[in-house]
Formats: C-alpha cells, sequence, structure tokens
C-alpha cells in the first residue's frame, strides 16, 4: 500500500536519507527502529511531504506522493503523529480535532462517528474537550496527537515514537491503541527506540543506520537480544 | 473643573479614537506576520492604497460607504494578487527576503500613486460631521464614528477566526505551518487569503482616516511607523495585544501634545518601545491570548 524506493531527502543543507526502501501492506504494523538521529523522523516528514525528497519515490494506493502538494497527503489517507506531538496548543481539545474532520468532502454523519470513535478510545478527551491542548499532560498530549490522526480517516497512520517519555502504564494504553487500530484495518508505521514493545506489537521490522534500510525481517523473527538488534540499536 | 483636568479628558478621548484606527492597521499587520512570519514594510502604502480607492468611489458615486466597501474589496483583491505572485514563494526562506520584497513593493505603489493622482493632497468628506461638546471644546463625532467602526471590524475579524473552518485554518496555521499541512489545511490559500484580509484592513483604515487627514501618495510612510511601534510594544503577532498597544501609544501621544508640539509627541511612541525591547522584547500584553 506504501511503498518507498531508494528515497534521497535532506533537511537543510545536510543529506539525511541515503536511498530508503520500505513496504507497508494493508492491515500491517510495520516497525522502523535505529538510533537517534539515523534518519527515522526524517523518512516519516519525506512521506508526509515536509522535507524535500530529492530522488526516489514513495507511492501510495498507487498515487505518487512526491508529485503532490503537501495538504494533499493527508486527504488521501495518511495520517501523521510527529515525535514531539505537536498538538495545537492555543487550540481546545475539540478544535485540534476538528483540524482534521472539519475539511471538504467529510459528511457531517461520518465526522460525527469519527469524534465518537476518537472519544470512545480515549474518554479523557471528551472530558476535556473545551480545555486548551497546551495545558493537556504529556500522556494526554500524546493521546490527542493520535486522536486527531485518526480524525482523518486514514488507511495508515505514521506513529513518531508515541511512548517516548511516557509512564509505562501510558505505554500499555498505546499499545492497546495500536491493536485496535489494527482490529480497524488500519495500517501503521511506527517509529521507535523502545524495542520489546515495537517486536510485540509490529508484524515486520525494519532496521535502520545511517540514513538507510539496513536488515528487514519478520518481528516474530527476532528477539530484543539478537546479534542484529545489538548491532543497530546496542550503545 | 480645572483646565488641565477637561485638556487630560479630551486628550484621552482623541487618543483612544486614533489609537482604534491604528488598531485596525497593526492587526493586519501582526495577523500577517503570525502567520506567515513576513513583516510587511508595504502595509502603509495598502493603507494609501485603500484612501485613493475609496476616494476615487467617493468621488464618484458620492456615498461615504460606497468609498469604504470600495477600498476593502479593490485592496483585498489586490493583497490575494500581491501575496500569490511576490511572496508565497518566499515563504518560509531567510525574513529578509520578503522585508526587501515588500519594501520593493511599496516603492513602486508610492511612485505609481504619484504619477497616477500627483501629489495634491484629495479630500474625502466624513460620513457625520457633528460635533459633541465634551466641556468647552468640540469633539467631532466622526472620530467616534471611526473609533467604533475600527473596533467593530477588528471584533468581526476575532469572530471569523474563532467560528467556522476558515478561522480554524487560519489559528491553527499560525500556531504549526508544518502540523496544519500534515493535517490537510492548506496552507498557501490560507496565508494568501490572510494576507488578502490583512490588506483590507489597511485599506479601510487608510479611508476612514482620509477625512482627518487628506489622501496624498506618502501617507502610508508617514503614519506606518506608529502601527509597527505598535505591533512590537503589543507582541508580534498577538492580536488582542496589537488593540492594547494601539490604544496606550494613541493615548501616550495625546497625552503628551498637552506639554510638547505634535511633532515631538511620537518621541514617546519610541520611548515606550525602546522601554519594551528592554524590559519585555515579546511584547508588553502577551499574557492576553490571541
Amino acid at each position: 500500500m506504501l511503498k518507498l524506493q531508494d528515497v534521497q531527502a535532506f533537511y537543510g543543507k545536510s543529506h539525511v536519507l541515503h536511498g530508503v526502501s520500505l513496504e507497508v501492506d494493508g492491515g500491517q504494523v510495520v516497525g522502523l527502529l535505529g538510533r537517534n538521529g539515523v534518519g527515522k523522523s526524517t523518512t516519516l516528514k519525506a512521506i508526509m511531504g515536509l522535507v524535500a525528497v530529492q530522488s526516489g519515490s514513495i507511492t501510495f494506493a498507487g498515487k505518487d506522493l512526491h508529485r503532490q502538494k503537501a495538504y494533499r497527503i493527508p486527504r488521501l489517507g495518511l495520517g501523521y503523529v510527529p515525535e514531539d506531538r505537536r498538538i495545537f496548543p492555543r487550540l481546545t481539545v475539540l478544535d485540534n480535532l476538528r483540524t482534521g474532520f472539519d475539511r471538504q468532502g467529510a459528511s457531517a454523519a461520518r465526522t460525527e462517528q469519527l469524534l465518537e470513535q476518537a472519544y470512545a478510545s480515549f474518554p479523557r478527551l471528551k472530558e476535556r474537550q473545551r480545555q486548551l491542548a497546551g495545558t493537556l499532560s504529556g500522556g494526554e498530549q500524546q493521546m490527542l496527537a493520535i486522536a486527531r490522526a485518526m480524525m482523518l480517516d486514514p488507511q495508515i497512520i505514521l506513529l513518531d515514537e508515541p511512548t517516548e517519555g511516557l509512564m509505562p502504564r501510558l505505554v500499555g494504553q498505546i499499545r492497546e491503541i495500536i491493536d485496535v487500530l489494527r482490529q480497524a484495518n488500519v495500517s501503521i508505521l511506527l517509529v521507535e527506540q523502545n524495542v520489546p514493545m515495537t517486536l510485540a506489537v509490529s508484524d515486520r521490522v525494519y532496521l535502520m543506520e545511517r540514513g538507510a534500510i539496513r536488515h528487514e525481517s519478520a518481528a516474530s523473527e527476532l528477539s530484543v537480544d539478537d546479534d542484529v538488534i545489538h548491532k543497530y540499536l546496542g550503545v | 473643573m480645572s483646565e488641565l483636568f477637561q485638556d487630560l479628558v479630551v486628550q484621552m478621548l482623541i487618543g483612544i479614537s486614533t489609537g482604534l484606527i491604528l488598531a485596525l492597521v497593526a492587526s493586519g499587520l501582526t495577523l500577517i506576520f503570525g502567520i506567515m512570519d513576513v513583516v510587511n514594510f508595504a502595509h502603509g502604502e495598502l493603507f494609501m492604497l485603500g484612501a485613493y480607492m475609496g476616494w476615487v468611489f467617493f468621488t464618484m458615486t458620492g456615498s461615504f460607504w460606497l468609498g469604504l466597501a470600495a477600498a476593502g474589496l479593490c485592496v483585498f483583491v489586490f493583497g490575494l494578487i500581491m501575496q500569490r505572485s511576490a511572496l508565497r514563494s518566499l515563504i518560509g526562506s531567510d525574513p529578509l527576503t520578503t522585508i526587501l520584497a515588500t519594501f520593493g513593493i511599496s516603492l513602486v505603489l508610492q511612485t505609481a500613486a504619484i504619477w497616477i493622482w500627483g501629489p495634491t493632497v484629495r479630500r474625502v468628506g466624513a460620513a457625520l460631521t457633528g460635533h459633541i461638546v465634551v466641556f468647552h471644546l468640540q469633539f467631532p463625532v466622526y472620530r467616534f464614528m471611526v473609533a467604533v467602526l475600527s473596533l467593530a471590524i477588528i471584533a468581526g475579524l476575532w469572530l471569523f477566526m474563532h467560528r467556522g473552518r476558515f478561522g480554524l485554518w487560519i489559528r491553527a496555521t499560525t500556531q504549526d505551518r508544518q502540523m496544519a499541512l500534515a493535517m490537510g489545511i492548506p496552507v498557501p490559500l490560507v496565508h494568501t487569503v490572510v494576507f488578502g484580509i490583512g490588506a483590507a484592513m489597511a485599506a479601510i483604515s487608510g479611508y476612514l482616516y482620509a477625512p482627518i487627514l487628506g489622501v496624498d501618495p506618502t501617507m502610508g510612510v508617514n503614519n506606518i511607523l506608529r502601527a509597527f511601534i505598535i505591533v512590537v510594544v503589543g507582541g508580534m503577532g498577538n492580536l488582542w495585544g496589537s488593540v492594547l498597544a494601539a490604544v496606550f501609544i494613541g493615548v501616550l501621544e495625546a497625552l503628551a501634545v498637552i506639554w510638547v508640539s505634535p511633532a515631538l509627541a511620537v518621541i514617546f511612541s519610541f520611548a515606550a518601545l525602546i522601554v519594551t525591547l528592554l524590559v519585555r522584547p515579546t511584547g508588553l500584553f502577551v499574557a492576553v491570548p490571541r
């Protein structure tokens, strides 16, 4: 469904992606692991059209994303949850969600349904819907960032380090959400540093180093203390 | 009642009314800066262009209100074209590039105004001509009307930004441009429309000012300086901060006139600017929600 082929990208003047190729099929959860600064986040930004792609191709459901204007990409069915959450701090929780569902071509009934689904997954957000998003706790902001992406009614969600800085209890909650999304047949490309969690929820994983994919395998074939894990993720 | 007290009251009224007209110019400027990081050096010329457009329609139709509508509408469209053609591709690059671009446009507009309309001062009749007597002094009703109208337009802008989809897009884009794109908000369109709105607000204030100042090609340059001071004092990008700062600067200068000549009063605004930059560089009114 989502396919990157030999993607080269720059962040400012530095060459960050040196030919990234990966694939996410419908309904799959795919993990993208690697140390800090190897280009995992830039890969997600490249898919969303937020960094300039020099060469290579990014296709989604048969469409070439590379040639789309950035704001059209989410409308094709891609949701993005960035690493630092990036909720709109001076909008209310509800308005944050509205940035996703209050869009052209979405029926009122469908948007209502999406909002109810999000509130069912995150009851906390419903309680706080009139509150400014900037006043939420870190965990709540993470939930809001995921709920906001769900408002786009996406076929795939790009999740960038959703568990970063969260308490273990909340990490469990993120895992549950990933399972809920999988059951709803939403694909996920999950960027993480949390190896056990990624191996547990993913169908397949890619290991990334210095701007390129170095290893690919089924998640079930890897364990936390495998040699490849040590090679690309160990300290 | 002492004469000084009467002077103070009258000057306060003049200051508040001037402040509210300035608020209209400054809020457009701050709105544009807040959302696209463009310091619009052509804002004064949009103010001037609005006055001329209004004057043209006023002399054609004899109606003050048609002149007002024409000023807003023509310059709104001009703003859309200006942003789309000259600024859109520069957004996100070095701020100096947009400063140079807008400065260049301001020079072109000033020269064009001299070329088309000449240096003569043109007159627009005020919509209301009466006076209100405050103590022994006459206070023009027109100033009251302009103050109320300016405040109503700014309140209208606020409502537009807080009701409906486009307003939400504007607020979201102002807070995080990249994330707005990632939520499917057509950011380039939002930028263009906001620039048009800011331009229209400058144009309307230029026209409202016309019966007080007269219309001439340099009216933009002569009046925009205060708007820039206000935007900095109010906090760049902060709408209500700009309104408060505009009233503050308006009153400050009006009170200063009691003791010094009007030409020297602007020094007080500069003093306020310098103090702001020294003690609270992000603006005196940053605590006010946008």
